[in-house]
């Protein structure tokens, strides 16, 4: 059997355990609703479910543009500039060991429950990896393609467009693709603590009067997003392949970064 | 040029704790919501002197301990499996790099509804957040493991004791240390967000009360506090990875 095949079947079966399991009592269904219950539910509450979703999306797209916007002009200047690299490369990431959950309480006394505090959190969140990986995009691009562009007498602007934005482009978007995902985790946890709306918001609510499928549902949708955010993420690389200058370093620096520990913690 | 950088680092902490200070005493900020970083120090030292606040650091000491002394020897197990029956590793991989990207924090409400409020439930969470980098890096440590240098052991008759010690130990020893320090980092955000989501104890239940009670001072002090924690542990790791780095291979 191919390795594909299994794989297909080992998730087909889990599937079919999630619906078995609790059917047969096997797992309580406190624990774990059945899949076809937690769809079902999902549907009954679709229109509740729909405005919780269009508040943390908006929220998301919000904080994904500061975080991103932030994290690549930032990261692009730290990257760029050898003394202000070696002086703050290190201590930003030593910043990383921070759980920044204990900053969302700040944040909530700062700006209060409603969408604000979630979009500074999600934003701050989102920052350090985008800002982190596009530093080492820039900074990994093959020195020799610089040299040959300014040898023949490329202008600053045109050294930009040309050379460094397309060498830069795979890992800065490996560090989008992880600032995204923290970006949606940022919001959804932030919800789940202090909110008043929100999908986050609603799984917290549910799991408080154990109404699990509920529950579910809310995590699936959340699953749902995180998902397609990725997708969408896989396919503007895959138009962008054209750009890719290929040099080894760069590329390296993006395997390492999209395999690396700038992942989402929790 | 060494000695340069690091003072140039320290100037930038006391710069940005004094930003802090001139920022809430000439009340550009509202002390209320951003209080002196002199205040908040002074406030850190009496928070360490309470027995409460420090029983509070026990126990999220215990639970982050727990977690870590259960997550990474049973992840370095199935790791190791993993990377070394290829077949496996390709069954395996894509769905452990899925897991490994989706938020696991969701997943929060469910260990409450199974463990209920308490040392499991944290525990829990922070195995299950940490799992899965600790699986990860284990696979790249055996991968680093270089198929000639088991040739050569081999050929010349080592035992596997020998193997696992001599060729093994030293070129996954760089990666490990790294894993080790990451999946502490994981580990901690799980446990302390675990404690702010429901808790009775516990420093990140603390924060979250300072939070809610508007108690800015306490609440900056114990965001220090861990911040410093932390950056502490982290640095440690980090310096003995150098320690070690001329073992890589």
């Amino acid at each position: 059997m191919t390795a594909r095949a299994l794989r297909r079947l080992i998730v087909m079966g889990l599937i079919v355990l999630w619906e078995v399991l609790p059917r047969s009592g096997a797992i309580p269904e406190l624990f774990l609703p059945s899949l076809s219950s937690t769809l079902l539910s999902g549907w009954n509450e679709a229109a509740e479910y729909r405005q919780a979703l269009a508040v943390t999306l908006s929220e998301v797209a919000i904080s994904f543009a500061f975080a991103c916007g932030g994290g690549i002009l930032f990261g692009a200047v730290v990257g760029s500039l050898p003394r202000p690299r070696i002086l703050i490369m290190p201590m930003i990431s030593s910043l990383y060991a921070v759980p920044l959950v204990i900053l969302y309480p700040v944040f909530t006394v700062w700006f209060g429950i409603g969408p604000e505090s979630k979009i500074a959190f999600a934003a701050i969140y989102g920052f350090l990896p985008t800002m982190l990986s596009t530093a080492a995009g820039i900074q990994t691009i093959d020195p020799q393609l610089l040299l040959a562009a300014r040898s023949m007498g490329a202008t600053l602007s045109q050294r930009l467009v040309r050379v460094i934005i397309p060498a830069a482009i795979p890992t800065v978007l490996s560090g989008l693709r992880v600032g995204g995902a923290l970006v949606i985790v940022g919001v959804v946890v932030s919800e789940m603590l202090i909110s008043s709306a929100g999908i986050g918001y609603l799984i917290s609510r549910y799991r408080t009067i154990l109404d699990t499928p509920h529950v579910f549902a809310g995590v699936l949708l959340v699953l749902a997003m995180a998902v397609a955010f990725n997708a969408a993420i896989k396919w503007i690389e895959r138009r962008c392949a054209i750009w890719r200058t290929g040099t080894q370093g760069g590329q390296r620096a993006a395997r390492e970064i999209t395999a690396s520990p700038l992942q989402p913690a929790t | 040029m060494a000695l340069g950088i690091k003072l140039a680092r320290v100037a930038i902490i006391i710069t940005i704790f004094a930003l802090w200070e001139a920022l809430s005493r000439s009340g550009i900020v509202n002390p209320r919501l951003l209080p002196a970083a002199s205040d908040t120090l002074a406030m850190l030292g009496q928070l360490l002197q309470r027995a409460s606040v420090r029983n509070d650091l026990a126990v999220t000491a215990s639970e982050v301990l727990t977690a870590f002394a259960l997550a990474v020897p049973f992840g370095a197990l199935v790791g190791f499996l993993i990377a070394e029956n290829r077949y496996f590793a390709e069954v395996v991989k894509p769905l452990l790099f899925f897991a490994f990207s989706i938020p696991k924090s969701i997943f929060l409400p469910m260990f409450i509804l199974v463990f209920g409020v308490g040392f499991a439930q944290k525990v829990g969470f922070g195995f299950f957040s940490t799992i899965f980098i600790v699986i990860m890096s284990t696979t790249t440590a055996v991968e680093q493991v270089k198929v000639e240098y088991l040739t050569v052991a081999r050929s010349y008759g080592a035992t596997s004791a020998q193997t696992a010690l001599r060729v093994y130990l030293p070129s996954m020893l760089p990666v490990l240390l790294e894993a080790l320090r990451i999946s502490m980092i994981f580990n901690l955000t799980g446990v302390i967000l675990a404690e702010m989501y429901a808790s009775r104890d516990g420093i990140g239940h603390q924060i979250a009360s300072w939070g809610e009670n508007f108690q800015m001072k306490q609440l900056l002090a114990g965001v220090v506090m861990i911040a410093t924690i932390a950056i502490a542990f982290n640095e440690g790791i980090r310096w003995v990875e150098t320690r070690c780095s001329h073992w890589r291979t």
